[in-house]
Formats: structure tokens, C-alpha cells, sequence
């Protein structure tokens, strides 16, 4: 009944760094979820904590995870979900602005 | 996340908490504080096996209108309803007590022009009440936050902003009515009892929550406004929310207790005599009350634009 938690971890060739030091979007409503990215030294690795109601769908969440982890190059890179039994393509839209929220350049910077 | 001026002209209904707290004050002053990195979340949903939020869904921080401090509490209706549980809870109380130090501390500063620095607490509800996995902590939250209210009376004033999707009902509804100002836009709704617990009580003949347009009718911001209830009718943009505060931050003291909607015997009595006019009404519908209240042909204000509805309103005259 309590929580599942599913922790992934995977190192690729040449990671990049996320720009900023942390961002973090989405909300935790039904068939949603929120995504924390921060910036870990963690040898070039990303780290995944996941926190799901959902159980039994370890290996869709390791997939969605490895596709979006190398298609970015992300490395050094810690990343938390809390998810309310989104779907994997929700799943990815959201992965994908955290990202652009992480590498957003600030109007003050400009 | 959009940008400070494309969230001015954003929908207050559509935008999620967050993006409403950063909104509402000067441009580039918000600070959250507690915020997702710090991950202080429910202690008691994971054991229900319930997904938690980083916020607890509310979002509190810190901004200023001009030189004045504002600190800002904005409840996310998506995460469990926007109920309050004992984290969320404390992050609403402890800001409003945040605010009442802050005043000590200007007042210590500025011993000489530290009014024109006071501090004012905002509120943006979206919530249907207590978290009842939480329930008796969420409940006592609810307690702490009426009281720190009481204790800031006169002090700092608390503005309640009502324009969300779910609106502002159960026990956030007395907490809404406890403070000094309400600000509502038409599509806010604010109520005790929400829709589809009347009916379940009391029967579809009493209350059909499926009527979208009476459940309008009856708790939305066209109506709160026409009674008193809501303080000000404001456009659905954060801009136009903003703009209202921006009013009320500058008002007196004096001005803004003629505001309240508890808290004197002068309230007292003013609430009773609204109970006297509901019996004389013996209203079927909302626009009976309106009616009352000497709007001619009351059921043509439904249709009416906002700026049409704001000329041609006429509303209950406070005694």
C-alpha cells in the first residue's frame, strides 16, 4: 500500500550539464506529475528517484528514462518525479520541459 | 515556466498556483520560500500510498508592491483538491505569522514612516477544504490559520483572492470569510458547502450540482458580489487581480474593517439581518435575490459582458 519507489541510474558518453542549478515544473494532479532536475556531481551519471502509487511498470519507466537520458546526453544530473499515475508519453512531455526549463536562459543574463 | 508579462495577460483561472504567486507582485520580487528543492511534503500520504507534491500543493514566498513587503499564499487545486493537510497547513499559517514579524521588524527600522512600508499577506484560494487523509491535523491547521488571522488583525491586512477552477469551498470557505478583503473574478466561486455535497444531503430537487449555470448562479463571483460577500469583481487576469491589490495595499485601516465580514458586533448584527431579508425573500434562485436588491429584469444581468455587468449591477447596500 505504501508508495513505490523506483531508483534508476545510467552514465552515457560525453553528458552535458543542465544550464541552471535546479528547475522544477508540473503539478501532481491526476494522470500528472512534477519533475525535479538538479544540477549533482555524480561522475558524469544521472540519477533517477521516482514515486509512484503505480507498481508493476518498473521497466516502462526505465525505458522512458533511458530514451530521454541519451537522446539529451544528460549527465551529472539529479532527477526526481513524483507521479499520479501519468501515462509514459505525459511522462515524456513533461521530462522534456523540465529540460527546457533547466537550460532556459534568464532575461537578466540576455 | 512564461515570463512576468505573459503572466500578466494569462488567464488567473488557467494558470497553475505557482504562476499565479509569481504574477501577482512587482515584476522579478517573488521568492518562494519552502519551495520543491527543499521537499517538504505530507508525511502521511506515502503511508496511505498516496502521491505527494514537493509543495504539499501551496506555493508561499515573498514579493513587494512598490516598498511594501507582500507575502504571498497561492493553493494549487490539482494536487488532492487543493485541500489543506498539516504541512500545507503550516506553510499557510507560518507565512501569515512571517508577516506579522516582518511588521515588528519595519516598525523597528522605520520608526517614523513604517506605514507606508506595512507589510500585507495575499491568499489566492483554490481548495475544497481539509485533506481528510490528514483530518484532524488539517483541521487544526485550519484553526491555527483563523487565529493567526485574528491575531493580524488590524496589523496587516489579508486579502483573499477568488478566481480558480475549483473555487474556495468547506472549511478554507470560513477561513476566506475571516479575512479583511475578498477579491473574486466571475468565474470564482466561494461557498461553505460545496455543490455536489448539498445534493448528496440534501436531495437533487434541493440542489442538481450537474446545473453548471445555477451552481454559478449560486456560489460564483457575479452573485458573491451583488451580496457583499466578495469585496471587489475583478477581470479573470492575473494583471487584473494584481492591479486590485496594488488598491487595497494602500488603504487605511479604518477602510478596510468596513470590509470585514466577521468580527465585530456591528458584523454580528449586519449578518442577522441578512438571515431577516432571506426570509423575506423565501428566494427559489439567486436571481430572486437580486431582484430584491433592486436589479430590474435581474435575469439579464447573466448574459451581460463583465463592464456591462460592473455599470449595471446594483448591489446590496451594507447597513
Amino acid at each position: 500500500m505504501a508508495l513505490h519507489e523506483i531508483n534508476y541510474q545510467l552514465l552515457i558518453e560525453n553528458p552535458k550539464k543542465i544550464r541552471k542549478e535546479w528547475a522544477h515544473i508540473g503539478v501532481v494532479g491526476s494522470g500528472d506529475l512534477e519533475v525535479l532536475m538538479e544540477r549533482k556531481d555524480l561522475n558524469g551519471a544521472v540519477q533517477v528517484k521516482v514515486v509512484t502509487p503505480v507498481t508493476g511498470f518498473d521497466f516502462i519507466w526505465n525505458r522512458v528514462l533511458e530514451s530521454f537520458i541519451t537522446e539529451n546526453q544528460l549527465g551529472d544530473l539529479l532527477i526526481e518525479i513524483n507521479d499520479n499515475n501519468a501515462t509514459p508519453i505525459v511522462v515524456s512531455i513533461r521530462l522534456a520541459q523540465a529540460l527546457a526549463e533547466a537550460n532556459r536562459v534568464e532575461e537578466e543574463e540576455i | 515556466m512564461l515570463n512576468w508579462e505573459e503572466l500578466q495577460e494569462s488567464s488567473f483561472l488557467e494558470s497553475n498556483a505557482r504562476e499565479r504567486a509569481k504574477g501577482l507582485v512587482d515584476k522579478g520580487s517573488f521568492v518562494e520560500l519552502l519551495n520543491p528543492r527543499d521537499r517538504f511534503h505530507s508525511p502521511h500520504l506515502p503511508v496511505l500510498g498516496e502521491a505527494i507534491a514537493l509543495d504539499d500543493g501551496i506555493v508561499v514566498g515573498i514579493g513587494k508592491i512598490g516598498i511594501r513587503p507582500v507575502f504571498v499564499i497561492s493553493q494549487e487545486g490539482r494536487f488532492i483538491g487543493g485541500s489543506l493537510g498539516e504541512v500545507s497547513g503550516a506553510k499557510m499559517a507560518y507565512t501569515i505569522k512571517l508577516g506579522l514579524e516582518t511588521l515588528e521588524r519595519i516598525k523597528e527600522k522605520y520608526p517614523e514612516s513604517w506605514e507606508e512600508r506595512r507589510p500585507t499577506v495575499v491568499i489566492s484560494f483554490e481548495t475544497g477544504g481539509v485533506r481528510l487523509h490528514e483530518a484532524n491535523a488539517g483541521l487544526l491547521a485550519h484553526a491555527e490559520v483563523m487565529d493567526i488571522i485574528q491575531d493580524a488583525r488590524k496589523k496587516i491586512p489579508i486579502i483573499s483572492l477568488i478566481g480558480s477552477k475549483l473555487g474556495c469551498f468547506g472549511g478554507m470557505g470560513f477561513v476566506a470569510a475571516a479575512t479583511d478583503v475578498i477579491i473574486m473574478s466571475e468565474f470564482g466561486r466561494l461557498g461553505l458547502t460545496g455543490p455536489e455535497v448539498i445534493e448528496q444531503e440534501m436531495g437533487k430537487d434541493e440542489f442538481d450540482a450537474s446545473n453548471r449555470a445555477m451552481v454559478y448562479r449560486t456560489t460564483g463571483g457575479r452573485h458573491k458580489y451583488i451580496l457583499g460577500d466578495s469585496n471587489y469583481l475583478v477581470q479573470d487576469k492575473i494583471n487584473a487581480f494584481r492591479e486590485k491589490i496594488q488598491e487595497v495595499v494602500h488603504l487605511p485601516f479604518d477602510q478596510i474593517e468596513q470590509y470585514r465580514r466577521i468580527g465585530s458586533l456591528q458584523n454580528v448584527l449586519q449578518q442577522m439581518e441578512l438571515i431577516n431579508e432571506a426570509l423575506e425573500i423565501n428566494p427559489n434562485d439567486a436571481i430572486d435575490v437580486w431582484g430584491f436588491y433592486g436589479n430590474e429584469n435581474p435575469e439579464t444581468l447573466l448574459d451581460l459582458s463583465f463592464d456591462q455587468f460592473m455599470q449595471k449591477a446594483v448591489r446590496r447596500e451594507i447597513r
